[in-house]
C-alpha cells in the first residue's frame, strides 16, 4: 500500500518537470519580445534595452534561464506580471477563490442533480423518465457552454429579469473587504443585509453553465454503473430477503455503484477548470480563467506561463489525490 | 473488415491474405461484414437520425456556394440587423442579418464547411499520428514507449482548453493553428487507444504465427495487427470529430480561433453579447448550429460504438 503511494507520487514528478519545460519553451517561442511589449512601439535606447534584458535575465544562456525558472517555481516564485508588476502567484492566489467557489458550486449542481437522475433512470430503465434523462444528458454533453451561458443570460436575466448578468456581487449597494475570498462566506461575515442573497443570485447562472457538462457525464455514469450493480447477485439476495426497494437501491446498490462515479467526479476537475475559462469570460467573473484569457490579450507572458503552470499543477494534484483515494477505498485495484 | 464476427467466419482472409480462394469454397457465405454492420447500426434509431442530420450538414457544407443565398462576407449595409422571417423579416434574409448586414443563413452554411473541416482535419491527423505513435510504442516498447506515453500523460494533465490556448498563444490565432491546437489536445486518446489495443493483440496466436512465418515488422504492425484494432479507433474517431468541433468553436468564441470575417460558428458568437437584447437571433442561431451538429455526430458515434464494439455497449 505504502509502496504504491510512493510510486504513484513519484510518477507525477516527471510530469511536473515536463510541465515546467513546456511552459518555459512555449513562452519563449511566442512571437514578440517581452521588452518590446513593455516599452511599446516607440523603441528605447540600446543601453536601456541591454539593462532591461539583464534585469530580466534574458542575456543569460537559455539553459540557465530554465534552471532559474524551475528553481523559482520550486520556491514559489512564478515570475512577475509585466502589466501589473505584482508577483504572478499573488495575483493567482487573489483570483483563485473566485474560480474555486464557482467550480465547487458547479460541481455541487452537477452532483445533486446528476446522481439522483442517473439512479432513477437506471431503476426505471426504459421508462419515459429514463429516455428523457438520457436525451438531456446527450444534449448537455454536446453543449457549447459559452452559447448556453449567453442563452441563459438572454432568458433569465434580460427577459425575465431574475438574475444579474455578470460579476460576483452587487457592488453598488454592498461593499466589504474580502476575508476568505469566497463571496458566499464573506457576504455572511459582512453582516450586510441582502449581501448574501446577491452573492447567491450572481452564482446561479455561472454554476449551471459550468456544471452542465459534468452533470451529463455524472448522470450517464451513474445510470450505467447502477444498471450493472442492480444485476449483481447480492442485490438479488437483498431483494429476495424482502428488503424494501428503497433500501435495496439506496443502501446496497448505490454504495457500490458510486465508486466509479466518484472517480469520474474527481476527474472532472480538468473539465471544470477548462470550462471556468469560458464561463468566467461570459459572466465577467473575476477568476483565474478570465485572467488567463486577458493576459493573452495583454501579452503578459509571465502571467500566462505561471497561470498555466498553476492551473495544470492543481489538476495533476487533484487527479493524484483522486487516484490515491480510489485505491484506498477499493483495494481490488491496488496492484495495477 | 472491422466487424469482429467477420474475422471468425473467415471473410477477412481474402482481403488480408490474397490466397483465400481455397477457403471461400469451404466456408458458407456469411453476410458481408458491411451488411452485418448496417443491420446492427440501423437498429439504433437515434444513430440513423444522427447520420441523416450529419449527411444533411455535410451536403450543405460541400455545396455551400450553390445552396447559400448570399456570400457569407458580403455586407448589406442598408439591411443591418434584419430579423429572421419568423420574427417579421423578409425572405431575402431568411435567418436575418448580423450587425454589419451579413446574411446569417449564408454564414451558417459556410460555417458548416469550417466546422466540419476542422473536425475532419483534426480527426484525420490525430488518427494518423495516433496509429503511428501507438503502434510504435506497442511494438518497440522500451525508450520509445516511455517517452511517447509520458508526453501523452503531460498533455492529458493540462486542461484541454488551457492547452489549446497555450498552443494558440505561441502560434498565433488562425484557422490552421486552431486545427494544430485541437489536434495536440486530442492526440493522447488515439495514441493510448491504439497502443492498448495493439498490445492486447500482440499476445494472440495469429500474431505469433505471422511472426514465425517471418512477416516483417512494418507489415506485422500495419497489415496484420492494425486492422484488428480498428473498431474502437473508428468509434473514437467519430466521437472525436464532435469534440474537436466544440473545442474549435470555444477557441473561436474566445477570439483565439478563426479570425473575422471567416464565418466560423464560435467566432460568430464572439461579440454577439451586445445584441442579446436588440437582435437575439444573432446569439441564438450559430450556437444552435453547433449544438445540432455535435448532438448528431455524438448520436452517430454512439450507434457506431454499439454496432462495431459490442464490448463497449452501454448496458
Amino acid at each position: 500500500m505504502f509502496r504504491f503511494f510512493i510510486r504513484r507520487v513519484a510518477l507525477t514528478l516527471p510530469t511536473f518537470v515536463a510541465l515546467m519545460f513546456v511552459t518555459f519553451v512555449a513562452v519563449r517561442l511566442v512571437p514578440g519580445d517581452p521588452i518590446e511589449a513593455r516599452t511599446g512601439e516607440r523603441g528605447i535606447a540600446p543601453e536601456r534595452l541591454a539593462m532591461l534584458r539583464h534585469e530580466l535575465g534574458l542575456d543569460r544562456p537559455v539553459w540557465q534561464q530554465f534552471l532559474d525558472y524551475a528553481n523559482g517555481i520550486v520556491h514559489g516564485d512564478f515570475g512577475v506580471s509585466i502589466v501589473t508588476k505584482t508577483p504572478v502567484l499573488h495575483e493567482f492566489a487573489t483570483l483563485f477563490p473566485a474560480t474555486l467557489e464557482l467550480t465547487l458550486c458547479g460541481l455541487i449542481f452537477a452532483v445533486v442533480l446528476g446522481i439522483p437522475a442517473g439512479v432513477i433512470a437506471a431503476v426505471k430503465r426504459g421508462s419515459f423518465f429514463d429516455h428523457s434523462v438520457m436525451t438531456v444528458a446527450l444534449t448537455g454533453y454536446s453543449m457549447p457552454i459559452f452559447w448556453w451561458g449567453l442563452l441563459l443570460i438572454m432568458f433569465m436575466s434580460e427577459y425575465l429579469g431574475l438574475t444579474p448578468v455578470s460579476g460576483r456581487m452587487d457592488l453598488i449597494n454592498y461593499y466589504f473587504e474580502p476575508v476568505t475570498g469566497f463571496m458566499l462566506i464573506d457576504s455572511l461575515l459582512s453582516d450586510q443585509e441582502g449581501a448574501f442573497g446577491s452573492a447567491v443570485a450572481h452564482l446561479i447562472l455561472p454554476s449551471i453553465v459550468l456544471g452542465t457538462i459534468p452533470l451529463a457525464v455524472i448522470a450517464r455514469m451513474t445510470r450505467s454503473s447502477m444498471l450493472e450493480v442492480l444485476g449483481e447477485d447480492y442485490v438479488r439476495t437483498a431483494r429476495a430477503k424482502g428488503l424494501s426497494p428503497l433500501r435495496v437501491v439506496g443502501l446496497h446498490a448505490l454504495r457500490n455503484a458510486l465508486i466509479p462515479v466518484v472517480t469520474v467526479i474527481g476527474l472532472q476537475t480538468g473539465t471544470l477548470l477548462a470550462g471556468a475559462v469560458l464561463t468566467e469570460t461570459i459572466f465577467a467573473w473575476p477568476g483565474v480563467g478570465k485572467w488567463l484569457i486577458e493576459s493573452i490579450a495583454r501579452r503578459d507572458y509571465p502571467a500566462l506561463q505561471g497561470g498555466i503552470m498553476l492551473i495544470s499543477g492543481i489538476v495533476i494534484l487533484v487527479n493524484l489525490i483522486v487516484d490515491l483515494t480510489y485505491v484506498a477505498i477499493n483495494p481490488r485495484i491496488r496492484h495495477g | 473488415m472491422v466487424d469482429p464476427t467477420a474475422t471468425e467466419s473467415g471473410t477477412l482472409l481474402p482481403a488480408s491474405g490474397g490466397d483465400g480462394h481455397l477457403l471461400v469454397e469451404t466456408v458458407p457465405p456469411a453476410p458481408s461484414s458491411l451488411r452485418a454492420f448496417w443491420s446492427a447500426f440501423s437498429e439504433n434509431r437515434g444513430a440513423v437520425l444522427g447520420l441523416m442530420v450529419v449527411a444533411f450538414i455535410a451536403f450543405l457544407a460541400l455545396f455551400a456556394p450553390f445552396v447559400a443565398p448570399h456570400s457569407p462576407i458580403e455586407q448589406f449595409r442598408q439591411f443591418v440587423q434584419q430579423p429572421p422571417v419568423w420574427a417579421g423579416g423578409t425572405w431575402q434574409f431568411p435567418f436575418g442579418t448580423d450587425a454589419v448586414g451579413r446574411d446569417i443563413l449564408s454564414r451558417l452554411i459556410y460555417g458548416a464547411r469550417i466546422s466540419l473541416g476542422i473536425g475532419m482535419s483534426v480527426m484525420i491527423v490525430s488518427v494518423a499520428l495516433g496509429i503511428v505513435l501507438g503502434l510504435a510504442s506497442a511494438f518497440l516498447r522500451g525508450a520509445v514507449e516511455v517517452v511517447v506515453m509520458r508526453v501523452m500523460d503531460l498533455v492529458v494533465a493540462i486542461p484541454s482548453l488551457v492547452l489549446a490556448i497555450l498552443v494558440v498563444a505561441v502560434l498565433g490565432p488562425s484557422l490552421v493553428n486552431t486545427i494544430v491546437a485541437v489536434t495536440v489536445v486530442y492526440l493522447p486518446r488515439y495514441v493510448r487507444l491504439v497502443r492498448a489495443a495493439a498490445i492486447a493483440e500482440l499476445s494472440k496466436e495469429y500474431v505469433v504465427a505471422a511472426r514465425v512465418a517471418g512477416v516483417g515488422k512494418l507489415r506485422l504492425m500495419f497489415v496484420t495487427v492494425l486492422p484488428n484494432c480498428l473498431a474502437p479507433l473508428i468509434v473514437q474517431a467519430a466521437l472525436g470529430i464532435s469534440d474537436a468541433i466544440l473545442e474549435a468553436a470555444a477557441l473561436g468564441f474566445l477570439g483565439l480561433g478563426a479570425q473575422p470575417p471567416i464565418p466560423e460558428w464560435g467566432a460568430m458568437l464572439a461579440d454577439s453579447r451586445e445584441f442579446i437584447r436588440a437582435a437575439p437571433w444573432i446569439v441564438t442561431l450559430p450556437g444552435l448550429a453547433i449544438l445540432v451538429t455535435v448532438v448528431a455526430i455524438n448520436l452517430m458515434g454512439d450507434g457506431l460504438r454499439d454496432a462495431l464494439d459490442p464490448k463497449l455497449r452501454r448496458s
